[in-house]
């Protein structure tokens, strides 16, 4: 009876012991996916950080909506980080030693990511980062990626349309001013510009920075003005986009090109601030709905992103973060399910090694984890009519210049004559 | 007990925590006390100038910056190690808190902390505009791989000297305030014009501890860029470095060493932990509270409330 007993019960261990297993591994299988991440909610450029949030917590919905990866749901863990550097090194030690996150992804911009990248760095963890400045050119890290459109070399990648669209017009022009703000990306910017005279042949007239807190912008053009360039690039944050923008329609600034590498008005607030001030203006954008056809998956985000936005008072119309955000996201779900795991390695061997649909477009990374390629779009502003931000939801008010593949017009010069 | 007594047993302490600590496992610790560690050397700083002599210094983020841009320029120019960095740093801060004594000095309460704020101005104009040290783009010093006493991480060895440079701040501090210098400024701060009647060399004293308390807060920024491998003027020259190095002696007790040490580690713990529970919205939030409990009903600080209480025990 014993016997039996013993025997029935050890032919019952090997099911047991396969039950056991597969109900741990189907236990695992329902661990969350936990991904981690600082993010600017308060601070200069908390606007910016909510609207990148909404985007990736779209992505998350979607990605569980479809079932998780690899059977996983996702799960964000995040702080604010203040859009302070200093709060960085131990926001993202706490997501890894503490909260035990999988992966961890950056947050927006130069400053929050690179005190991010020393503890990724001893951790061999492969990077996905939002709208960092060339910030791997010091660190050289194989596993760092980037997904603003600049190109493999931003700062030249940046203003690359600009010149071309300039240089297009006809007679070439010679003289170029460059002028921007005391501060981070300007100054590389601006850098790209000085590159991009030396190799067209621009003569620089007027190369100056103003201090960011600058108040009145009319001196400025009126100094760029006496130097009577044909070309003026301006590289500036949206505080001072607003004031340029606006001292040029005042001092009534004569050029034939002006614009190019203003932040802020790829923004609602600053379009619907400016309106039609804005027309003439050549400017870069990630994205606008003139060539919304080439994007087809980026409408329907859109619409969510737009929808939430309002709730959340934010960028109401996310053509130049948000998509990217959300595509970020996606190269990463892309690439744990082509490689089945984590393995850091195998991720950034396979981000490097493929292409990845996104809703952005195809999305390819160059050796140092910048776009393989730039696509940073320049467009000129036309037929702006009061303040209404629905205009800029539709297709008509922008000219894509470049790239070439996208272009949807010629550029109208000179600048002066075309404020309409 | 002895300036020497204390000095050893604090920097023994200091050690012995330096190397216990170690054994912690999770990094977190050491970011987390990395930053109050630097909130205690700025306070106790600040403490020397503002709390000892009465003289609000509003500029202590350009000494700060001072002392991290120094290690930066050493970096650039020679890749100096840490240790050239802090011994710099603090040097450099030192004399530029000389040219700030000299120059505004004899200017007095709101004059001088106006004098102070503009200093802070001109500094971070001069480093947007010094492309040596990244200028408006900012300067990456990247952390050596190779880590001294076989420590695990970059972060463990900076967390270890900034205790000891802590200890260090603690120990200077104490010492001005128990010597007769530190009678002397305490004159000054209750009647400037008394103190100079009494023959208390005010203007010598006043250089010194401005010379004191800069020198310490450049020591405190020497190890930040090593910190945050990327250093720009917005975040090195952060009012928030101003206002906590003001908040927290105002919190612990501005009349001795133990008051900034208090409310240095009481409000740099808070922060760091509502920053990763609450929210960061909360932070500032619950400093400018505390600060208005602390200056409606505990003016003298933790440390002064604590005197208070025991004086009225004693009775």
């Amino acid at each position: 009876m014993l016997g039996n007993s013993v025997l029935s019960t050890l032919r019952r261990v090997p099911g047991a012991l396969f039950i056991g297993l597969a109900l741990t591994g189907a236990a695992l299988a329902q661990q969350p996916l936990k991904i981690g991440f600082g993010m600017s909610l308060t601070g200069p450029l908390a606007g910016n950080g909510k609207a990148a949030l909404i985007a990736m917590e779209i992505w998350r919905d979607d990605v569980n909506a479809k079932g998780g990866i690899l059977g996983r749901k996702v799960e964000f863990v995040y702080y604010d980080d203040q859009t302070s550097p200093a709060t960085v090194p131990s926001i993202y030690t706490k997501l890894l030693d503490v909260d035990k996150v999988d992966l961890v992804v950056s947050g927006y911009g130069t400053n929050v990511i690179a005190p991010a990248m020393p503890i990724v760095m001893q951790r061999n963890l492969t990077f996905m980062t939002l709208f960092g400045l060339n910030v791997n050119s010091k660190f050289n890290y194989d596993r760092y990626f980037q997904i603003m459109p600049a190109g493999p070399n931003p700062a030249v990648g940046w203003s690359q349309g600009f010149f071309d669209a300039a240089m297009s017009m006809n007679p070439k022009p010679k003289t170029v001013a460059l002028v921007g703000a005391d501060a981070e990306y300007p100054a590389m910017a601006l850098e790209g510009a000085r590159e991009h005279a030396k190799k067209t042949g621009l003569k620089i007239v007027y190369d100056k920075t103003y201090p960011p807190n600058t108040v009145d912008y009319s001196p400025i053009v009126r100094a760029i003005q006496a130097a009577n360039p044909e070309v003026v690039f301006v590289a500036s944050y949206p505080p001072d986009s607003a004031g340029m923008v606006r001292a040029a329609n005042e001092v009534g600034l004569k050029t034939r090109i002006f614009g190019g590498g203003l932040v802020g008005p790829q923004f609602a607030a600053l379009k619907t601030q400016l309106g039609p001030l804005l027309n003439g203006v050549v400017n870069y954008e990630f994205y606008v709905p003139d060539v919304g056809s080439r994007f087809p998956f980026l409408e329907q985000f859109l619409a969510k992103y737009q929808a939430r936005a309002v709730v959340e008072k934010v960028d109401p119309l996310g053509f130049y973060l948000p998509p990217y955000a959300y595509a970020m996201m996606q190269v990463l779900e892309q690439a744990i399910t082509a490689t089945k795991g984590l393995d850091q390695a195998k991720l950034a061997e396979y981000i490097h090694t493929n292409t990845f649909d996104t809703y952005v477009g195809k999305v390819g990374f160059a050796k140092n984890g910048e776009w393989a390629a730039p696509r940073v779009m320049m467009t000129q502003y036309h037929g702006i009519t009061g303040n209404d931000v629905e205009q800029f939801k539709k297709p008509g008010r922008l000219t894509v210049l470049s790239p070439k593949e996208y272009r949807t017009g010629d550029l109208k010069a000179p600048y002066h004559e075309n404020k309409k | 007990m002895s300036n020497k007594i204390f000095a050893a047993v604090t920097i023994a302490v200091a050690l012995v925590l330096a190397a216990v600590t170690q054994l912690i496992p999770n990094e977190y610790f050491f970011s987390a006390a990395y930053t109050v560690l630097l909130f205690v050397i700025l306070a106790t700083a600040w403490n020397i100038l503002g709390g000892y002599t009465g003289y609000v210094n509003f500029g202590s983020a350009a000494f700060f910056a001072i002392g991290a841009y120094t290690t930066v320029f050493l970096y650039n120019a020679f890749k100096a190690p840490l240790a050239v960095g802090i011994v710099a740093g603090t040097l450099v801060a030192g004399l530029a808190g000389l040219g700030l004594g000299y120059l505004t000095l004899r200017l007095r309460g709101v004059f001088f902390a106006i004098a102070s704020l503009a200093l802070a101005v001109v500094l971070y104009i001069f480093v947007v505009n010094w492309d040596y040290v990244g200028g408006a783009r900012g300067a990456y010093v990247i952390q050596p791989r190779e880590i001294p006493f076989g420590l695990p991480r970059y972060i463990h060895l900076i967390y270890a000297v900034q205790l000891v440079m802590a200890a260090f701040a603690l120990v200077v501090a104490r010492a001005i305030e128990k010597s007769t210098l530190g009678r002397g400024l305490a004159a000054i701060r209750d009647d400037e014009l008394a103190a100079e009647c009494s023959g208390v060399p005010t203007l010598k004293l006043k250089i010194f501890s401005t010379m004191a308390s800069c020198a310490l807060m450049g020591m405190a920024g020497t190890t930040f860029p090593y910190y945050l491998s990327y250093i720009e003027p917005s975040s090195a020259f952060s009012l928030s470095y101003a206002v906590n190095s003001i908040a927290m002696p105002l919190i612990g007790g501005m009349m001795s060493w133990m008051g900034p040490l208090i409310g240095a580690v009481l409000l740099g713990s808070v922060q760091q932990l509502v920053q990763v529970t609450v929210s960061s919205a909360w932070n500032l939030l619950i400093v400018g509270v505390l600060l208005v409990l602390f200056v409606t009903l505990a003016p003298n600080g933790i440390m002064g409330w604590v005197d208070a209480w025991r004086r009225r025990k004693g009775r």
